[in-house]
């Protein structure tokens, strides 16, 4: 999910015309009965309920569709119990799917990638940014299996573990991620709707609990570590529509071996769109879907950014009345905000959390991340458009 | 004039007693403003010497100042770079260069030349840099007018959307405003033979890397940049910001180390070297021409204080007799000398960055015919100028006037006040000695002829050249002398006795003319030499043109870039030249620079299709005799043709083997022959095309020749494919006929700055020829009178003192002529081949020295005609 924050502006528009011609195409009669289109006028093909999730094929790159990105973030404890949170993305962003030039360098995709680390006990936040042009070989994604890189930060598959590994200057993760439960497929087995059109939609798994262990960098001193960490992968072409402001996205991993996945897109008006969804793991994989209806964020105390002028909610409250959960969500640290005027331009809010709670009568405990969108700068809607 | 000697008793007693500065000023200032002409003549004559020696000085700077302006926006924060082996990096490098991230930043780069169509009309030269702006950030700081305007930078992003498409040229804002050109300006750019349409999407703020080369910057997407010119799969170099710059030498040593073969890791201001290795010779020889004017000039200095001196003999002893000691005589005299050449200096600084606005147009002609192409512009006067002209001037103006000046204050006051003494004895006692001298120097000459230049410079020649000049000087009296003794009755027979009083008045002083006389000789006698250089070496050129040019049509494109990168032919158009029905042959040509041995000097690197060139081409070879069988062994081998610059600088001879840098690492490859050429001083190596694709990749040629059907017209077909071409393409197309008058063309504006300045040094000459001339009238006073009262009319005066001027003229070229022959063997065997390694013909320009030695005698004759005038002044009113 976190990903859409990524669209690139300037393809972004024509994408967009491209949508506003088929909603249009839609309204001629004729035209309507026929099934939606796969792919739009320069060529990416459309997420569609057809595609069948396979791994670890699916794993690797989708180049057929404009946007992808791989998502790592995690809680981390030294032997000492010092904690950390962490984020390794990787992002895909298609161009032009076939380029007419053929220089190497003519870009058919670009890659970006964010880390950032959090030392929870300092609470020092460091962030850093790449971002590549494909082609060349200096970053670039397979299409058989997990193997992402941008210069030297790299996501592979190392039999059924992903090895992470990611540095810049003066800190960086060299992490290895057992698989712990199986894909977890959100939306209708693996497609999550985005808006009212058919084709606004993605490709979307996520591995909710995989026991890390490894080594953290921090300050050039290397630190052994263990922890669980969450990885996203979503792909797909197009995603937002008009007046979604922004979003709020929960990754939690509770005590009792639950995972909740859950965002909300936020409306010019404050309302919650009807596009928000959430997933349900239970501790044996069980995978429960959740609409919009069946649950609730309410967001609390807020904290302001000194830099971007941003006021994040720190403290959430998030209900899922079927389960009888209450919990509360909290920053571990309040700064933890990413400024990425290097690739995306966009500021936003990742970072580590504790969950307090009950789920029905059962006192809960967790650990997560959170990110805000769209708090500061244009509506993600506009960048979208 | 006669005031001047009545300096009054009193006033002379208190300025000597009390104030040399107001001695000074009447003793010496005054004179100088009461014949303002004289000293002005002998002002502009200096002001022209240190204003020649400014504005080549400037012009040699501005010429490669263009070049390292081009150089510095392309560098930006730049610590290193990677470079290939002359056709630049294979992209396919990259993925094993990610290493390079350990040590800094690293982003490709493309930079080259193009040109533009702005809307007003106009074509302009542009430096492209082709960048990937997600790399290149760092490097250079990009501000774009319609961010600025928000108050920010553009993120990486925004920059990439604005590049990305293949239409997208990003311009700098001065350029713009210049050419009326918008955002969002529909503009065409010429690389090499096509012609795109391109959109302004940006407009670079006027500051940083967009003010640096006068605007004329234009950024591309490297892969825009790669598809326009031709470059698909090449870098011309990878940059490397480093993370620690102070560790530079260390960071360049480790990755020397881990480059695989067939790159080089160096720093940016190398190429500047290189390019400033490349000018050295043809600045150097330019600057050693321009100090010639100021020799000149110095004469004049002389020739103004010897007249000063003996115009006021009187004076002088009367100042003797009132106590004024040598030394302050001597002081005065030198302080004349002092404020000319401070005037000279004063004036001639910023006269010489005038001259230069002139001669830049004039070299940088010269320095992109043969070398670069660049925006050349003037620098700024700077104090190093003036400091330079002055340490220089003034010195000299000093030592030339230190002569008369001795002799000046050696004049007894008895001596003086009688007028017995008389400036400048009679030398006779002396020619021995002078013969001697002369003898001396043109051995040494000789000697310093054989010597092996110092550092690709002719610094032995130059010394060998300036031996013979002064040889030739020292030849003046004896000339003079001989004069003395055989001319008379030639004069008596010729000019009458007006002959005679011309031959009887230069042989009373031969001691006085000498010096004016040598310079004259001097001046003549480069002209000679550098006329008959340049004259052998033109019909050696017309020669080697005749027998090398053989194809029919030359195709090219537009605009070579700065030392190096060529545009090349599309293969779009090098099919429609071959469909053409008459085209029988075509030899596509292909050169790039290439460092080359130990000291990495820029050779150019060439390849030719040999089976065609074999086959209608016509190779002058040097060596073997048989250049024909050697150069068919070397088709389709590891084997290469030779220019004679190449063999001659790099000590290379047939049959050896030179090792050559290619994308694979150095490479051996055998020297079949060696052949002339003249057409670069930086040494060729050619190779038959297969064997150059085989090492460096296919690439697209700069050019071809183009054989054709006997019985076409070289002319119609030319413009058949001119026509055929349509509006996407241009290419130039010289026919023979045209290209040869090309090529002489570029030969005469090389060489037009040498005789501007030989022109200069001439008038300069002259001058001094006429001054001295007034030193003798002056002198004669009394006997100018003299010969009116018994009977001579004005106009035999004025003939008679014509008739000197014109002697000395003569006198003084035919010895200029033997000098100057020669010097002209120093040029041509020493100095030419030591710069720049050309076997020139020697050939004597029988019509031009004719023409040149008429011309002198006119010049000098109508020169005297100012003294001419002073003199019958004199004998008119019967002056004292």
């Amino acid at each position: 999910m976190s990903g859409l924050l990524v669209v690139l502006r300037g393809r972004a528009r024509t994408v967009w015309t491209t949508v506003g011609a088929l909603l249009m195409c839609g309204l001629v009669p004729g035209l309507t009965a026929q099934a939606p289109r796969s792919t739009t006028a320069d060529g990416w093909r459309l997420a569609a309920p057809d595609y069948a999730l396979q791994f670890p094929r699916d794993h690797g790159s989708h180049p057929e569709y404009r946007i992808e990105w791989w998502y790592y973030t995690g809680n981390l404890e030294a032997a000492d119990s010092r904690r950390f949170g962490y984020q390794v993305t990787f992002f895909r962003i298609g161009v032009d799917p076939a380029p007419t030039n053929p220089s190497r360098w003519a870009v058919r995709d670009l890659h970006m990638a964010h880390l950032a680390v959090t030392d929870i006990s300092t609470t020092q936040h460091m962030t850093a940014e790449r971002f590549d042009r494909g082609g060349v070989g200096w970053a670039g994604a397979s299409e058989r299996t997990l193997d992402v890189w941008n210069g030297d930060w790299r996501a592979e598959l190392d039999g059924e573990a992903h090895r992470l590994r990611a540095a810049d200057g003066s800190f960086g993760v060299d992490l290895r991620l057992e698989a712990g439960k199986p894909p977890t497929l959100h939306g209708d087995e693996g497609l999550s709707r985005k808006g009212a059109e058919p084709g606004n939609a993605s490709h979307y798994y996520s591995m909710t609990r995989m026991p890390t262990t490894g080594q953290l960098r921090l300050d050039g001193e290397l630190i052994d570590v263990t922890g669980a960490s969450w990885m996203d992968h979503e792909f797909g072409t197009t995603f937002l529509e008009p007046g979604q402001v922004g979003w709020d996205w929960f990754s939690l991993q509770l005590d009792d071996g639950t995972d909740l996945m859950i965002y909300e897109f936020r409306r010019g008006d404050g309302a919650p769109d009807d596009f928000s969804s959430g997933t349900w793991v239970g501790a044996t994989g069980a995978v429960t879907r959740l609409d919009r209806t069946q649950f609730m964020l309410v967001p609390g105390r807020r904290w302001s950014s000194p830099t971007s002028g941003a006021a994040y909610p720190v403290e959430w409250r998030v209900e899922v009345p079927s389960r009888q959960a209450e919990l509360t969500v909290e920053a571990l640290v309040d700064a933890q905000e990413l400024d990425t005027a290097n690739s995306t331009g966009v500021t936003y809010w990742e970072g580590a959390v504790t969950v307090r709670g009950r789920i029905g009568e059962r006192e809960i405990q967790g650990r997560g991340y959170l990110e805000m969108t769209g708090y500061v700068g244009r509506p993600m809607s506009e960048v979208f458009r | 004039m006669a005031s001047w000697s009545s300096l009054p008793t009193r006033l002379a007693r208190r300025c000597l007693t009390r104030d040399p500065v107001t001695l000074f000023r009447q003793f010496i200032v005054r004179a100088l403003v009461r014949d303002p002409r004289r000293s002005l003549a002998t002002v502009a004559g200096l002001t022209l010497g240190v204003a020649v020696v400014i504005a080549i000085r400037l012009a040699n700077a501005g010429s490669i100042r263009g070049f390292e302006a081009a150089l510095d926006v392309v560098a930006g924060q730049t610590s290193l770079e990677i470079v290939g082996a002359g056709v630049g990096v294979p992209d396919g490098q990259l993925e094993h260069l990610g290493w390079l991230r350990d040590y800094g930043l690293v982003s490709p780069l493309i930079a080259r030349t193009a040109r533009l169509r702005a809307p007003d009309g106009t074509e302009q030269p542009l430096q492209v840099l082709g960048i990937d702006v997600l790399r290149d950030r760092p490097f250079r700081e990009y501000q774009l007018v319609e961010f600025a305007r928000g108050g920010r930078d553009p993120s990486a992003q925004e920059l990439l959307a604005l590049l990305l498409d293949s239409r997208s040229v990003v311009l700098t804002e001065r350029f713009a405003t210049r050419h009326g050109i918008e955002l969002g300006s529909a503009v065409e750019l010429v690389i090499g033979d096509r012609v795109h349409d391109a959109l302004v999407r940006g407009l670079l703020l006027d500051e940083g890397p967009a003010r640096v080369v006068d605007g004329q910057l234009a950024l591309l997407d490297v892969a825009v940049a790669q598809l326009l010119f031709d470059r698909i799969g090449w870098l011309d170099r990878v940059e490397i910001q480093l993370h620690d710059a102070t560790a530079i030498d260390e960071a360049e040593q480790a990755i020397a180390a881990r480059l695989p073969d067939g790159l080089r890791v160096q720093r940016p201001a190398q190429r500047g070297r290189q390019v400033e290795k490349m000018l050295a010779a043809f600045h150097f020889n330019l600057t050693a021409l321009s100090y010639i004017a100021l020799v000149v000039g110095l004469f004049l200095v002389y020739n103004t204080v010897a007249v000063s001196v003996i115009s006021r003999r009187r004076e002088i002893g009367t100042l003797r007799a009132l106590g004024a000691t040598r030394r302050r005589l001597l002081g005065l005299f030198l302080g004349e000398a002092a404020l000319l050449a401070g005037l000279g200096t004063a004036v001639g600084v910023p006269a010489g960055w005038l001259l230069a606005q002139g001669a830049i147009a004039l070299t940088s002609t010269t320095v992109n015919a043969l070398y670069i192409t660049s925006a050349a512009t003037v620098p700024p006067l700077a104090w190093f100028d003036l400091l330079l002209a002055g340490g220089v001037a003034i010195p000299l103006a000093l030592a030339a006037a230190a002569i008369p000046a001795l002799e000046g204050a050696r004049v007894t006051p008895i001596a003086a006040v009688r007028g017995a003494d008389r400036f400048a004895s009679d030398q006779r006692q002396r020619m021995g000695r002078v013969a001697l001298v002369a003898a001396v120097l043109f051995g040494l000459a000789g000697w310093l002829s054989t010597l092996d230049p110092v550092g690709g410079l002719p610094l032995y020649g130059l010394g060998a050249a300036l031996a013979v000049i002064g040889g030739g000087a020292a030849l003046v009296p004896l000339l003079l002398t001989w004069l003395r003794r055989v001319g008379r009755r030639a004069f008596v027979r010729w000019f009458k006795v007006e002959g005679m009083l011309a031959h009887a008045n230069l042989s009373a002083s031969v001691g006085r003319l000498t010096v004016s006389v040598a310079a004259l000789v001097v001046s003549l006698a480069m002209l000679a030499a550098i006329a008959i250089m340049v004259g052998s070496f033109r019909d050696t050129v017309t020669y080697w043109v005749g027998q090398t040019l053989r194809a029919d049509l030359f195709v090219s494109a537009a605009g070579r870039g700065p030392a190096g990168p060529s545009p090349t032919i599309s293969s779009d158009a090098e099919r429609r030249v071959a469909a053409h029905p008459s085209v029988v042959a075509i030899d596509q040509f292909q050169s790039v620079d290439l460092p080359y041995g130990a000291d990495g000097d820029l050779i150019i690197l060439g390849a030719g299709n040999f089976e065609v060139l074999l086959e209608h081409g016509g190779l002058l070879f040097k060596e073997p005799e048989s250049g024909r069988d050697a150069m068919a062994r070397a088709v389709g081998a590891d084997a290469v043709v030779v220019s004679e610059a190449f063999a001659l600088k790099q000590r290379v001879a047939v049959g050896e083997t030179i090792a050559l840098e290619t994308p694979q690492g150095a490479r051996p490859f055998r020297v079949e022959a060696i052949y002339y050429d003249y057409s670069s001083d930086r040494g060729l190596v050619v190779m038959d095309r297969s064997t150059f694709e085989r090492h460096y990749g296919a690439q697209r040629p700069a050019g071809l020749t183009v054989y054709l059907d006997p019985a076409a017209d070289p002319v119609t077909v030319r413009e058949e494919l001119l026509a055929g071409l349509g509006p996407d393409h241009r290419l130039f197309i010289n026919t023979n006929a045209t290209l040869r008058a090309e090529v002489l063309r570029i030969f005469d504006a090389t060489f037009a700055i040498t005789y501007a300045l030989e022109a200069i040094a001439i008038f300069v000459a002259i001058m001094g020829v006429a001054t001295t001339l007034l030193t003798l009238v002056l002198e004669r006073r009394e006997e100018l009178a003299m010969l009116r009262l018994v009977g001579a009319g004005r106009a035999q005066i004025r003939r008679m003192v014509v008739l000197e001027a014109a002697m000395l003229g003569v006198v003084s070229q035919a010895l200029g002529l033997a000098v100057g022959v020669v010097l002209s063997v120093i040029l041509i065997y020493v100095i030419n081949v030591q710069s720049f390694g050309w076997t020139i013909q020697f050939d004597l320009p029988i019509w031009f020295l004719v023409r040149s030695t008429v011309l002198v005698a006119v010049a000098t004759a109508v020169a005297g005609l100012y003294p001419a005038r002073v003199a019958t002044g004199f004998a008119g009113t019967g002056a004292r």
